[in-house]
């Protein structure tokens, strides 16, 4: 995937372009807001990593300038300031997610394949039917079965395999489901979305042989299907 | 449970609302005072008038008595009868009338045609009333009269046509009547008016006063062109809420300069040890040490996010939306339920449906997640948290309970206050920052914070 940051701070931005360059992207990068917008604008980037306070043209500017030229592709801000109304400023510029510094490179990961994979699968939101091995998942009828048995949960927590099946082989992190499942933006200071998880893997890996919920060490969780 | 929000406002409460309003009544008062003067003024007026009229009628009367007296004893009764006929028919004293009786009261000679029945002393003033022709029919007329006695038994009378003074009074009277009821009407009908430009222009106000409140200072209030107290005072309101959008907004753009002159310098010492790490082989030392400078780290960046967030509310500077606190409070207690059931503590709650305020969502969830993540904390395994929220759709009221330890009476307000962390407290994990934001929080949406005690246990109550 070819990916563009757009940010001053020096050591922020390298070590950025190292870690995605060794999980296989193709990383350009700019300085300024300016060379940031030109660059986005002319070349064919998948993805852009915008800061949200650059010099010569302000992050959230560059944003709106991109959408306004009609440009799709998905762009995760990143922000240095207060947080709470900020996130909501950055996503109507026409940001698609939003990460508060200091942050965690497996946080910035997890964020951007999510966004990669809702670029080129747009029509999963409207799938009625989610499959993952012989887990599948009717959103109409909110029934849920394993290898043809059915599996009872609560509505939170159908909420959540969704989520979770949505982004199946994905690493997803615990803001991005307390984000994606709860709409909450904040800093649980207790294991709240780890005693979530477990009762959801109680339900669907119980009682069967190979587990279809995996823990990813210090990053998150992935739903999938181990080889 | 009431919940019924009242929004709209019927045009009878509008109505209403006039009727309500302070230039209505003192425009009431001011109409009653008016008519009550301009009765004192026309009832002096008729008093003025009458006391003219009646007595120069009087003197007239008096003066013809005493004129008569005086002929009656120098003329013959033939003469005199006579004389009398001829006053009575002379028509330059209109409505003069005389009245001669024998002593069985038959007339004798004069225009009235029978004595008045009235058990009065001679000499003194007597009323009553006579057919007088009018055109061709009659009319009942008031006359005013004199009786006096003559030689022999005969008996005079001597008066006055008085309708016409009547009729005037009685005009008078309606007209005193009518400026009355019209100085009312005019009275309420001007308050009624300047009732409804309060109204709108009270309204006009108290519509950016809320908008103002949720947090939107970029309202003015509006200003007319004229220079009443209502626009002067429209006018000091606005530049007071420009002093205060300068302050708020300087607030503002220092805490976002703080924030980011810190976040900054964190990102990069958490890139710095997060690229290392990555060099190094699991388990070395530096790596446990780099590790550790990540934990450190992390730990920042949530005592930071808290301080920001009580900042925030602080100013208030954050965003208003209208929350669906029944809803919040219900995801909250279903996101905090199985953790507590983890240590086997029970989350039991009652949640009244319908209630909204006006505020930030995010603000509130974090205020609650610390109200249960402390209740959680400090209650004993097995033992159990009551979250309710009661009271009015408007007004609702947030109760979070537990069963742990409590806090004594005398430290309740101090825990309010940033970083306090009680000596009990120390053994638990946190930042000492929980209870500071919630209270940050309450402020800002205009709600109370109270600590009480739950005998055994904390009681904290958000009323908003």
């Amino acid at each position: 995937m070819h990916i563009l940051i757009v940010e001053d701070d020096q050591v922020a931005r390298d070590y950025l372009a190292k870690a995605l360059r060794d999980v296989g992207h193709t990383v350009d990068v700019a300085t300024n807001g300016l060379d940031g917008l030109q660059m986005a604008s002319s070349m064919s980037v998948d993805l852009a990593i915008v800061d949200r306070m650059l010099p010569k043209l302000d992050g959230l500017a560059l944003v709106q300038s991109l959408r306004a030229t009609g440009r799709k592709m998905p762009v995760l801000i990143l922000s240095a300031l207060g947080d709470v109304d900020d996130r909501i400023t950055g996503l109507r510029a026409g940001g698609d997610d939003y990460l508060t510094k200091p942050y965690h490179m497996s946080e910035l990961l997890a964020r951007i394949d999510a966004l990669a994979r809702r670029g080129d699968s747009g029509n999963a939101e409207s799938n009625t039917k989610l499959k993952l091995a012989d887990l599948e998942l009717d959103r109409m009828t909110r029934r849920v079965t394993r290898n043809g048995k059915k599996i009872e949960l609560t509505a939170r927590e159908f909420q959540l395999l969704e989520f979770m099946m949505r982004h199946s082989g994905q690493v997803v992190t615990r803001t991005m489901l307390l984000e994606g499942v709860w709409d909450y933006h904040f800093d649980p200071q207790t294991n709240v979305i780890d005693v979530h998880i477990s009762r959801l893997r109680q339900a669907i890996d119980k009682d069967f042989d190979k587990p279809l919920l995996h823990t990813v060490r210090g990053a998150g969780y992935s739903l999938r299907e181990d080889e | 449970m009431d919940l019924a929000p009242r929004r709209s406002v019927s045009p009878d409460q509008r109505f209403l609302g006039v009727l309500d309003t302070s230039p209505f009544r003192i425009a009431i008062v001011y109409s009653i005072v008016f008519a009550c003067g301009a009765a004192v003024l026309l009832g002096a007026v008729d008093f003025a008038v009458s006391q003219v009229v009646d007595g120069s009628t009087d003197n007239l009367i008096e003066a013809e008595v005493q004129g008569l007296r005086e002929q009656v004893l120098v003329l013959s009764r033939g003469d005199f009868i006579e004389l009398i006929e001829q006053r009575s028919q002379d028509q330059d004293v209109r409505g003069a009338v005389y009245l001669m009786v024998d002593p069985q009261l038959r007339p004798v000679a004069g225009n009235v045609p029978a004595w008045p029945k009235i058990a009065a002393n001679e000499g003194k003033w007597i009323q009553f009333k006579v057919q007088v022709p009018f055109g061709d029919e009659t009319r009942e007329h008031e006359m005013r009269a004199q009786r006096f006695p003559l030689p022999g038994g005969y008996r005079m009378l001597v008066g006055h046509d008085v309708q016409e003074r009547q009729d005037v009074k009685n005009l008078m009277m309606r007209g005193l009547i009518a400026a009355v009821v019209l100085t009312l009407l005019m009275g309420l009908g001007g308050g009624f008016w300047m009732g409804r430009r309060i109204l709108a222009q009270a309204g006009a106000i108290s519509a950016v006063a809320t908008q103002i409140m949720r947090g939107d200072l970029s309202q003015r209030l509006p200003v007319r062109q004229a220079d009443d107290e209502i626009n002067t005072l429209a006018r000091e309101i606005n530049s007071m809420l420009d002093k205060i959008e300068q302050l708020t907004l300087g607030m503002r753009t220092v805490l976002d300069s703080a924030a980011h002159d810190l976040r900054t310098p964190l990102n990069r010492l958490q890139a710095t040890a997060e690229g290392a790490i990555n060099q190094l082989l699991p388990g070395s030392v530096e790596r446990r040490v780099l590790e550790r400078v990540t934990t450190e780290v992390e730990h920042m960046r949530s005592t930071l996010d808290a301080l920001l967030r009580i900042a925030l509310a602080e100013t208030g500077t954050v965003a208003r939306e209208p929350v669906d606190l029944s809803e919040l409070v219900g995801s909250m207690v279903e996101l905090y339920a199985p953790v507590g059931e983890e240590r086997g503590i029970l989350l039991e709650s009652a949640v009244a449906a319908g209630a909204r305020v006006q505020g930030s969502r995010q603000l509130l969830a974090q205020a609650l997640a610390n109200l249960l993540d402390n209740a959680i904390k400090f209650t004993p395994d097995g033992g159990h948290i009551r979250v309710l929220l009661r009271g009015t759709a408007t007004e609702p009221e947030v109760v979070v309970e537990d069963n742990g330890p409590g806090i004594p009476a005398d430290k309740r307000e101090i825990v309010l206050g940033r970083r306090v962390r009680l000596d009990e407290a120390r053994k638990f994990p946190g930042s000492g920052l929980g209870l500071s934001l919630v209270a940050a929080v309450t402020k800002l949406h205009g709600a109370r914070l109270v600590l009480d005690d739950a005998a055994p246990g904390l009681r904290v109550s958000l009323k908003f």
